[in-house]
């Protein structure tokens, strides 16, 4: 359960203000944000996975307060709590999709490569229609497989959180639906709750609750 | 291990460029050490060379060019000093000495006129044939008969030259009898015959029999003379008896005189009896000379070093800086690696592992290399020891 | 060569030591006879003395095998005769480390002959001075070159200094009570010509004051009718009364000379040397021969 409280975060200089007073996630819930550009949708997402810190307000997701954790102990608790799929798949091209979906426990020593990992892996792939590729690199992949990847390596830690910031943002209609699928799947399946920033009206339907952002936004009133 | 890994990953992948740095690093690794071992190399063969020929006598003139004929058998053509010489050193009982003469070559390798004695001095020893016997036998050192692919039965011809000016000197061919075993020294390069027969080159000695033209051997005759085709002289069964030389063999020509004294108090004695300014003749100690040779290379060398260290600093900046553009290339690997909870000093490590996985394989491409200079240094020194001589 | 170097000594003592196996006894190589008959005098039995040229050819224009070469090479001493004796010395390579020229000392000694003139077809005419090479047929000369070969053994340690200093010294009484009687017993023949079948006996005739004249016979054949055409004129022109034969002609060629007028003597030069004689004995021969000659 993620929980969120009297949030209130601002960029210098900019103006912009983001305030949350109160948001809650339950356990296997699937939730989207919506809202206009620039409302502060990723900066919501930023700050749950302790990339920034709020000026002030509690931020707890599965019983860890985020933003009380050292710089070291965000960093530890976002590699082994949170599962990232950006839009942009953000895969390396000098990487096969094995080692890109193996990649986060090659940067932290916060989570040991071992052979359950590797498994996972394989598996994950099997899953997601992707186990016969796993030694392509990116490049001889195509877009919707790329995000395959992605989700696997998102999942391959067995987070307590997804987080999909326009996860789908890049592919064509038929395949967004079934990435989403395929995702809240996965994340079913792990008993991770998502929380997806989306502009895709058309697959609002599929979510549990959507979150409209523009509450939220003060920059945009001041 | 994993920055590692990612590391070999990255440049696996980059191979093109990863292959381009490692083989610039390697050569700027491998050339200083390269350098250092053929010159180290170099300064072995020379000084030993120069150590083991205790004096030289010669005409008064440069030092260098005496030493660089009389050792290496260079190109230096000191003047001549006479063969009277040779017989005072014997006369004095002091010192044994040992007329080289190098006026002359064939295939590109100098014909070296001298004694027996010579082999006994060098301890050079015959892989094949025969030591020098008849007027005109030639022994080969190990590189000509590699590089002319030539051996015992075979024959060589004098280039034809014109230094002294003689009317009717012929070259003069010469049967191979014997091949030298290799030594890593310029007698690897040499054509050695008695001095005798150098000077039936020089014209000094001569037989009574036609010259032998090139048409005639074409032809299987050996009847008619013809001046018009490159001739040459062959001392064979028939005529060899009217070989002879013509004037006092005091008089005749040798290019130095390898003088062994029989201990260190002989060779005072006769280093004494040179000092005179006056005296057309001079007796030097090779090794001072070769080690102001060796001097100097290695004032050249400390500026050589200058400029490869110059070369090595632009070359690492270059490598750094291809590195560091290759970061900011890949600042979105580093932002999804930030976002994914990569550790503190992620981008420090990958980029340290990726340096020291560059410069591993660079050592060792150049260690290879080294190894093989290493290896070959003595055979390669004594060709270019002869080549540059 | 006089003055003869420790270095050596030591070079060869380290030579000899090792060549040991191989050979017994280190080898003197001679040029003629008579430098082999000093060598042996003087060496004793510290060394085998070797005359290589066969019986049957002059020492002087003999050609070496490579085998000869290759021999004559690993010796330990080469003894050369000198004044242009033996010209295969100048056509072969040999050890200057090992070479004696025995008539080094004695130059100034030499008798010289005629002039060869001769032209290479291609360059001008030129000349050769010839030098009489048999030196050791003046006794005196002879001394010297066995003195100058003491000094080569000595200087290589073939034998001990005191020994072939002792040996040196018997040789040079042998060779001065030679030269005595040869000038006692030849003493009445200075007004005597002498023709020799080839110019061998300069020396010789030089030390005795004897008047010598040659001609160029083949040794031991029969002389030819040119051949003596040549020795009538010349019998004629000398009033020579005797015919000195190198070598012991066939049988009927001393008649032939009597023919002439003229008594025979064969007279070895000693490059060869004479079966079952030494050097001593056959010189006491011949003077002995021709003291008779003087008592006719």
């Amino acid at each position: 359960m993620i929980t969120v409280e009297n949030l209130t975060f601002g960029y210098g200089g900019t103006g912009f203000r983001l305030r949350v007073p109160k948001f809650v996630l339950q356990d296997n819930e699937r939730v989207a944000i919506v809202g206009p550009s620039g409302s502060g949708k990723t900066t919501l997402l930023n700050l749950i996975a302790g990339i920034l810190t709020p000026e002030a307000g509690r931020i707890d997701v599965a019983g860890t307060d985020v933003a009380a954790l050292s710089d070291v102990e965000r960093r530890r608790f976002r590699a082994s709590t949170i599962g990232f799929v950006f839009q942009d798949f953000a895969l390396l091209d000098y990487l096969s999709a094995r080692q890109n979906i193996l990649y986060p426990y090659r940067i932290t020593p916060a989570l040991t490569l071992d052979t359950d990992a590797r498994d996972r892996a394989e598996a994950l792939a099997a899953a997601c229609g992707i186990g016969d590729k796993l030694d392509r690199h990116p490049s001889a992949l195509s877009q919707g497989e790329q995000q395959r990847v992605a989700i696997c390596r998102a999942l391959v830690t067995q987070p307590k959180l997804i987080l999909s910031d326009e996860a789908t943002g890049n592919l064509d209609p038929d395949s967004k639906a079934r990435i989403l699928d395929l995702l809240f799947e996965q994340a079913a399946l792990a008993g991770a709750p998502v929380l997806a920033v989306t502009h895709d009206h058309e697959l609002l339907p599929r979510f549990g609750r959507v979150l409209d952002f523009a509450q939220f936004r003060e920059g945009a009133e001041a | 291990m994993n920055a590692l890994y990612l590391a070999f990953a990255y440049l696996r992948y980059h191979w093109g460029r990863s292959l381009v740095l490692m083989l610039v690093a390697a050569l700027i690794l491998f050339v200083p050490v390269a350098t250092q071992i053929l010159l180290s190399t170099s300064e072995r063969a020379l000084v030993a060379r120069g150590d083991a020929t205790p004096l030289l006598l010669g005409s008064r003139g440069s030092q260098l060019d005496l030493t660089m004929a009389a050792l290496y058998f260079s190109d230096e053509r000191p003047e001549p000093v006479p063969m009277r010489e040779v017989e005072a050193v014997w006369d004095s009982g002091l010192a044994i000495p040992i007329p080289v003469h190098t006026a002359f070559s064939s295939s590109g390798f100098r014909i070296v006129g001298t004694s027996l004695d010579y082999f006994d001095f060098r301890e050079l020893a015959l892989s094949e044939g025969r030591g020098l016997s008849v007027l005109g036998d030639a022994v080969i050192g190990a590189d000509v008969a590699a590089t002319i692919g030539k051996g015992v039965g075979d024959t060589l011809v004098s280039s034809p030259e014109n230094l002294f000016d003689l009317d009717g000197v012929y070259p003069l061919e010469m049967p191979i009898v014997g091949v030298l075993e290799p030594t890593n020294s310029p007698d690897d390069q040499a054509v050695f015959v008695d001095i005798k027969t150098a000077w039936v080159i020089q014209g000094i000695g001569h037989g009574h029999e036609d010259v032998v033209t090139a048409a005639e051997v074409a032809a299987g005759s050996e009847a008619v003379s013809n001046a018009a085709v490159v001739q040459y002289q062959r001392i064979t069964d028939e005529n060899i008896e009217s070989f002879h030389f013509h004037g006092a063999q005091d008089d005749f020509p040798a290019s130095a005189v390898i003088v062994v004294p029989n201990d260190t108090r002989s060779a005072t004695i006769l280093k004494g009896r040179y000092l005179d300014g006056e005296n057309p003749t001079q007796l030097i100690a090779p090794a001072s000379v070769i080690q102001g040779l060796v001097d100097r290379i290695f004032r050249i060398k400390s500026l050589l070093d200058v400029v490869t260290t110059i070369i090595a600093i632009a070359a690492f900046a270059a490598i750094g800086l291809a590195v560091f553009l290759s970061y900011r290339l890949r600042a979105r690997e580093i932002a999804t690696a930030v976002k994914l909870g990569a550790r503190r000093g992620m981008v420090l490590r990958l980029l340290s592992a990726e340096i020291f996985t560059l410069l591993l394989i660079s050592t060792f491409i150049a260690a290879i290399g080294t190894a093989i200079v290493a290896r070959n240094a003595e055979s390669w020194v004594g060709w270019l020891l002869a080549l540059g001589a | 060569m006089h003055a003869l170097k420790p270095f050596l000594a030591v070079c060869f003592a380290l030579v000899a030591s090792s060549a040991v196996i191989a050979q017994d006894r280190p080898r003197v190589v001679a040029v003629n006879y008579a430098l082999q008959y000093f060598a042996e005098r003087l060496v004793g039995d510290d060394a085998d003395v070797v005359f290589p040229v066969p019986a049957d050819q002059d020492p002087s224009f003999w050609r070496p095998s490579i085998a000869d070469i290759s021999m004559i090479q690993s010796s330990d001493l080469i003894l050369l005769n000198g004044a242009g004796f033996a010209t295969w010395v100048d056509r072969v390579s040999l050890p200057r480390s090992k070479l004696v020229n025995t008539s080094a000392a004695i130059e100034d000694q030499f008798i010289v002959t005629q002039s060869i003139t001769h032209s290479h077809g291609d360059g001008g005419e030129h000349s050769h001075e010839g030098l009489a090479s048999y030196v050791w047929l003046d006794p005196a000369l002879a001394i010297a070159q066995a003195e100058e070969i003491a000094a080569a053994i000595t200087a290589r340690n073939l034998a001990s200094t005191d020994e072939v200093e002792t040996r040196l010294e018997m040789l040079r009484t042998d060779l001065e009570d030679l030269d005595a009687d040869a000038r006692s017993a030849l003493a009445d023949l200075q007004n005597v010509t002498f023709i020799a079948t080839h110019p061998r006996y300069e020396y010789f005739a030089n030390r005795y004051g004897l008047s010598v004249r040659s001609l160029e016979w083949e040794a031991g054949i029969m002389p030819t009718e040119a051949d003596l055409t040549q020795l009538r004129a010349l019998a004629e022109e000398t009033q020579a009364q005797v015919l000195i034969w190198e070598a012991m002609p066939p049988a009927g060629a001393f008649e032939v000379a009597a023919a002439v007028g003229l008594q025979s003597i064969v007279f070895s030069p000693l490059a060869h040397g004479a079966e079952g004689q030494t050097f001593l004995d056959t010189y006491a021969d011949v003077i002995s021969a021709m003291a008779e000659i003087g008592t006719q």
